[in-house]
């Protein structure tokens, strides 16, 4: 049996599937500092038979937390002279512009930390001058004295010879062998010093952290199971083995938020769907991504802390395109200098939370206009919920402003936080090309079902699929997860000027360094596909088209015909087309993809119940058109195939509530998902 | 109008506000150059139909003041002749919204049932624009004939239709036609993404609801600035500074400010200073007004997107042909010398009065670098055009930034050594903050930083204007002045040429090296108030050595 676990902020999440078929699940409180223990509780509370367990997969967010509440370790940093500063200097800018007393990012590691050697590579990866290896000796011994706790090595040039990087690691590993080391090549093979330095000192941050951290986790699986197969979720939305995550724990960064997208892309396989938008709304953040023909887009531009004030830090490992927005059912409704209504990014978070949670929180949130307008069911708090603070709190903050009803800011303040998230989901559609008439939108997370079929109207998307437990879908999406790795390789060269057996050869020198990498990581008992993608631009231009390119090998028909998808898939993402100019390739990246075998879904039985019977209650919604309106509310866990619910009308379970709106009616499928459809003539 | 929901002005509000990033992010992944990619170099937005800003988006800080201008400009030119799909192409720093002639604006006229609605608006840095110099700038012209090609607003577009001559004729003036002309492309592409967007929210809300909010974004972000303007200490506040120029050539030109700031009002009075000269340093009015307005928004300090509204208290007043005002045909390649100089003397006057928002002098020239030359390996032609990260002034509570953008910037990014000698045929040898002194104070001023090219092939050229070259960053409540700017070139055969502050078509050959230093902070407070532990680690940072630390702090090991 397959079993995952998911550290959250709040709560740490478990599902597996048992015997019978079905998913069970179950959630425990987080443990900080030790995060082992709330796993070990989880599991414990949930009574499953340790020693059923196959394969254990594991989501974390100890790499994001460490980084964000600064808890990592003391890091020494070696570069290539006449570069120390680089970290620092960063790219310059200034996103904050009339603020002229903006702070840049401070750097991870300060300057008396960071050091240079004597050495150099031209662009090429031509030594220009050797390794002065007495300079990395020095530099240990400065390390050593100044209690430093990992060392990051980043030299120029080194994504195209790492020879220097190497050497310098085997000194450190010589001289100093219980030190953990990075070296920015074995993390990233791309251009660009400042981003490549960051990602390395993040990365050498984290190590010993979360080294301590899996060991002990490890430990104490070991002393419950004895079956080893334990894998973590990485950003790239497949999993690894727990000892590749000590040695690059920054792969992790994004562990959790990347399942739910997977999930989608996976769940679309199952339902007949490719072209999908990936929608999760949680408690302070929306989360969205777009999955075209079947591909979950990876890449490596990926900040954290970024904000449109603030530079943050670059981090160039492989992670899943996320658009996240703090928008989420905690997020509050507040007033601007201009007296305009504003939704998030702050949020009332899990303490004190919403008003309507009763903890002591003051502030109007979407999950408090929903549920005044009706939208979500008090029945579903966990505790009794004061109406009248709700209304009070709405009134006060945003009705009496602008002068309308409390029903009337309470659905403002739910219009403002839709046009954030419709903001959001045309940034990674229409904003990059994309039709989102041509797909088919995955709504989960507690608030997704909520609000889908509002913005799926306003995006003109056709059909909205609710998933069986939507509230859980990320958990469920990692036990569906394979093993990847995804290798990027900055590779400059026009087409013109390819030499096709060098090229052929970098292929297939990636396959084979993936290979060897799986097979040190226990993966290789899986079956292994490659798939090759080249980032490629016209010549002059920065910015890249990251395009599919096939496993064959390179000839001039194949360049050939790769030139005519270029020019369509430049056209078709920026709107224009160079025919005549140079085209050129930037990165090569290799994906490798262990298949694991997926648990089968299992479909509902019948349960014999008229549609009638599965409504809960008759209760009143307010409408924008309408006013209050008494709406039939359905019962989830009583629907299946067959049964068809015409809008208006909320489909509840415990954890999310659907909202299907006038024109709208949702269908229910084998396996418990609602299938809305948006406009019904 | 009346009986519209509240909400739904809030969220065309919203909308208008995206459709300004929307085109920004649209031209800098279609632009075909760093300048401008890398650099961000340029800025977009929407204007209501007369001309008044409404939102924008913008990468480096001084084209916000120069779409509405540039808009205007061409509402006078052309009025009732604009007809749906125009695109307008303009270029003249004397006419609305002028810089210098490598900044290049295109206009659209947005039309909804017939009817002007709109315009969208944008403006980019090509990479060239013709005229005597590789890279369109020009450190020695003394008139802008020299400078490049001249547009003074031309249909570019008639009714959707390219207008071929006008293509040809720049394509036939410009270097490197490719980069500007697919620039241009990415700019049209952009205009007509806010054109759509537009008429996407139009075609959504009724065109009445869409120009009321329209007016109320602008009224309500001018009672935001007078209520600012109100809480600002009142009286007449002077300064005065200089405009470095070629001293082969001329300077430096004095010039000063008088700024009176009323209940109501906030007045810059730029009379007395320097009349306009026969060396680029000249900016237009369009030029200055652009940069105080960004002087400007740094002491209002809207959190919110900025609309023509914030600026109604501002009021500039020049004398005619001033180097701050300067008319045709005065050259102005070099333009934002005098424009942020302009526009920075209102800075020195006003620090002392608001330390909380203002801090000490910073390195304030863009520190522009070319560099043409032949790339060893694939004998094409390359140029680097770049601006220089410099040191920050420091403020009433923290040291200045280092090696940060100057204020005529802003989302700009700097160009990757990995970046650059894969491109260009240099060789990065050093890219670090320099060693020699920053302002001293209470807090340091941020360190400037040195940059060298060790030249890779023969007839290389450097052409550069480091100013605060002659005049170090100010200091403030009794910090130190800040470290000067300079260039020096290392000869292979050992002999060194400056330091320089201005540089025009140097050749520069196979192992040369070009060491280029932009300047350091000015400090805030007096130095020997500077806290024990922080000089501590000043001086483990490797900034001062313990003797130094003496000399400036009164430093005594413990």
């Amino acid at each position: 049996m397959k079993v995952t676990t998911d550290i959250g902020g709040t709560f740490t999440d478990l599902l597996y599937m048992n015997d019978n078929g079905d998913f069970v699940f179950d959630k425990a409180h987080t443990t900080p500092p030790n995060f082992e223990e709330g796993v070990m509780n989880v599991m414990a509370q949930s009574g499953l038979d340790y020693e059923s367990i196959e394969m254990f997969i594991h989501g974390s967010t100890v790499v994001i937390n460490t980084l964000t509440e600064r808890k990592g370790s003391k890091v020494g940093l070696i570069t290539t002279k006449g570069t120390r500063d680089v970290l620092e200097i960063a790219r310059g800018n200034r996103p904050d512009l009339y603020n002229f007393k903006y702070k840049k990012p401070e750097p991870f590691v300060e300057r008396y930390l960071r050091l240079e050697v004597e050495e150099r590579m031209n662009y090429k990866g031509e030594v220009l001058q050797t390794l002065n290896e007495q300079n990395v000796i020095d530099a240990i011994e400065y390390f050593r004295d100044e209690g430093v706790e990992a060392i990051a090595i980043c030299l120029l040039h080194a994504y195209k010879n790492p020879g220097h990087e190497i050497e310098i690691t085997r000194l450190i590993n010589e001289n100093w062998p219980e030190l953990p080391v990075t070296a920015s090549h074995e993390m990233i093979k791309e251009w660009r010093e400042y981003e490549r330095t960051n990602t390395t000192v993040l990365n050498a941050y984290v190590k010993p952290v979360m080294e301590s951290y899996i060991d002990s986790l490890d430990g104490r699986l070991n002393s419950k199971s004895s079956n080893n197969n334990r894998y973590i979720m990485q950003s790239n939305g497949g999993i690894t083995s727990f000892s590749d995550s000590k040695k690059y724990p920054l792969n992790l960064v994004e562990s959790g938020p990347v399942a739910g997208v997977y999930g989608a892309a996976i769940l679309g396989e199952i339902i007949g769907e490719s072209n999908i938008i990936s929608f999760d709304i949680g408690g302070t953040t929306a989360k969205c991504s777009l999955i075209s023909e079947g591909n979950v887009k990876v890449s490596t531009d990926y900040y954290i802390e970024k904000n449109d004030k603030y530079a943050g830090y670059p981090i160039k490992v492989p992670v899943v395109d996320i658009v996240e927005i703090g928008n989420g059912g905690g997020s509050i409704a507040w007033i601007d200098e201009l007296g305009s209504l504003k939704v998030g990014p702050q949020s009332a978070g899990s303490t004190p939370g919403p008003v309507s949670y009763g903890q002591g929180g003051e502030k109007a949130t979407t999950t408090d206009a929903n549920l005044y307008i009706g939208r979500l069911s008090d029945k579903n708090f966990d505790s009794d919920v004061d109406f009248s603070q709700v209304r009070e709190a709405i009134d006060k903050q945003v009705a009496k402003p602008f002068g309308t009803s409390a029903e009337d800011g309470a659905l403002g303040i739910i219009d403002i936080a839709n046009s954030n998230m419709l903001n959001a989901l045309k940034l990674i559609s229409v904003r990059k090309g994309y039709n989102p008439q041509d797909f088919t939108m995955i709504a989960f997370g507690g608030g997704g079902p909520m609000h889908a079929a509002e913005l799926a109207r306003n995006l003109k998307i056709r059909k909205v699929v609710i998933p069986h437990a939507a509230s859980v879908f990320s958990a469920w999406g990692m036990l569906m997860s394979d093993a990847r790795k995804d290798n990027i390789q900055t590779y400059l060269k026009k087409f013109g000027a390819l030499d096709f057996e060098d090229i052929n050869k970098q292929w297939t020198d990636m396959e084979k360094a993936s290979l060897e990498d799986f097979s040190k990581n226990n993966l290789d008992r899986f079956p292994i596909k490659f798939e090759r993608s080249v980032d490629l631009r016209y010549e002059g231009q920065e910015h890249t088209v990251k395009m599919p390119i096939g496993n064959d090998e390179w000839n001039q028909d194949f360049i050939e015909e790769a030139k005519i998808k270029f020019h369509e898939m430049h056209e078709f993402t920026y709107s224009f087309r160079l025919e005549n100019t140079e085209v050129e390739i930037v990165n090569m990246h290799l994906t490798t993809i262990g298949e694991i075998e997926k648990p089968a879904l299992k479909e509902l039985e019948a349960n014999g119940l008229e549609l009638e019977e599965t409504i809960k209650e008759n209760r009143n919604i307010y409408y924008k058109e309408h006013g209050w309106v008494k709406t039939r509310i359905y019962d989830r866990n009583l629907l299946r195939k067959g049964h068809l619910v015409e809008g208006p009308a909320v489909i509840e379970e415990k954890t999310s509530s659907t909202l299907i709106l006038e024109n709208q009616q949702a269908e229910i499928d084998v396996y418990g998902n609602i299938i809305l459809t948006i406009e019904v003539r | 109008m009346a009986g519209t929901n509240p909400y739904v002005k809030e969220i065309i509000k919203d909308s208008l506000m995206s459709i300004g990033e929307e085109m920004f992010i649209a031209l800098a992944r279609t632009s075909m150059s760093p300048i401008i990619y890398e650099v961000l170099d340029y800025a977009c937005g929407l204007t209501d139909a007369k001309g008044n800003l409404i939102s924008q988006g913008n990468g480096v800080t001084s084209f916000i003041g120069m779409l509405s201008p540039m808009v205007k400009s061409v509402l006078d030119k052309f009025g009732e002749e604009l007809k749906a799909g125009d695109i307008i192409i303009i270029n003249d720093p004397y006419i609305g919204g002028g810089s210098h002639l490598s900044d290049v604006g295109l206009v659209m006229p947005i039309f909804h049932e017939n009817k002007l609605v709109a315009f969208s608006a944008n403006k980019g840095h090509w990479t060239d624009v013709g005229g005597k110099n590789p890279g369109s700038l020009t450190s020695d012209s003394n008139e802008i004939y020299q400078e490049g090609l001249q547009l003074s607003g031309v249909k570019l577009f008639d009714a959707g239709v390219l207008n071929k001559s006008v293509e040809t004729i720049i394509t036939d003036n410009i270097r490197l036609p490719q980069f500007s002309i697919g620039d241009m492309w990415a700019q049209v592409a952009a205009l007509r993404t806010g054109e759509k967007r537009f008429k996407e929210l139009c075609g959504l809300h009724s065109k009445e609801t869409i120009e009321q909010v329209i007016a109320d974004l602008i009224s309500s972000s001018a009672e935001y600035s007078q209520q600012v303007i109100a809480s600002l200490p009142k009286g007449v506040f002077e300064a005065e500074d200089y405009i470095e120029g070629d001293p082969e050539k001329g300077g430096p030109y004095k010039i000063k400010v008088k700024v009176t700031i009323t209940e109501d009002a906030f007045i810059c009075d730029f009379r007395g200073s320097h009349p306009q000269v026969s060396h680029p340093v000249n900016c237009s009015y369009f030029g200055l007004l652009a940069s105080v307005r960004v002087m400007y928004l740094a002491i209002v300090q809207p959190q919110f997107n900025i609309t023509e509204g914030l600026f109604r208290p501002l009021k500039i007043i020049t004398d005619e042909k001033s180097i701050l005002s300067a008319e045709r045909p005065a050259p102005v390649s070099m333009n934002f010398e005098a424009r942020l100089g302009g526009a920075e003397l209102i800075w020195k006057a006003l620090a002392p009065e608001i330390p909380e928002k203002l801090p000490a002098g910073h390195s304030l020239s863009v520190c522009s670098v070319t560099v043409a030359g032949t790339h060893p390996d694939n004998g094409e032609d390359f140029l680097i055009v770049e601006p220089s990260v410099g040191g920050w002034g420091a403020a009433n509570e923290a040291d200045g930034q280092s090696g940060q953008f100057c204020m005529g910037n802003g989302e700009t990014y700097n160009v990757p050594i990995e970046v650059a000698e894969a491109k260009y045929g240099v060789l990065v040898g050093n890219y670090g903050f320099r060693k020699d002194s920053s302002g001293a104070g209470e807090y340091i001023g941020g360190r400037g930083v040195v940059r060298s090219y060790e030249i890779l092939s023969d007839n290389q050229y450097l052409s550069a204007t480091y100013g605060r070259h002659q005049f170090k960053p100010w200091g403030m409540k009794g910090g130190e002045k800040g470290a000067s700017s300079y260039i020096e070139v290392h000869k292979a055969n050992g002999n060194i040429i400056g330091p320089l502050g201005v540089t025009t078509r140097l050749p520069l050959d196979k192992g040369d090296v070009v060491e280029l230093v932009t300047p350091s902070g000015g400090g805030y407070g007096n130095p020997s108030d500077r806290e024990y532990g922080k000089v501590e680690k000043d001086i483990k940072n490797g900034f001062y050595t313990e003797e130094e630390a003496m000399d400036q702090f009164g430093y005594k090991q413990r």
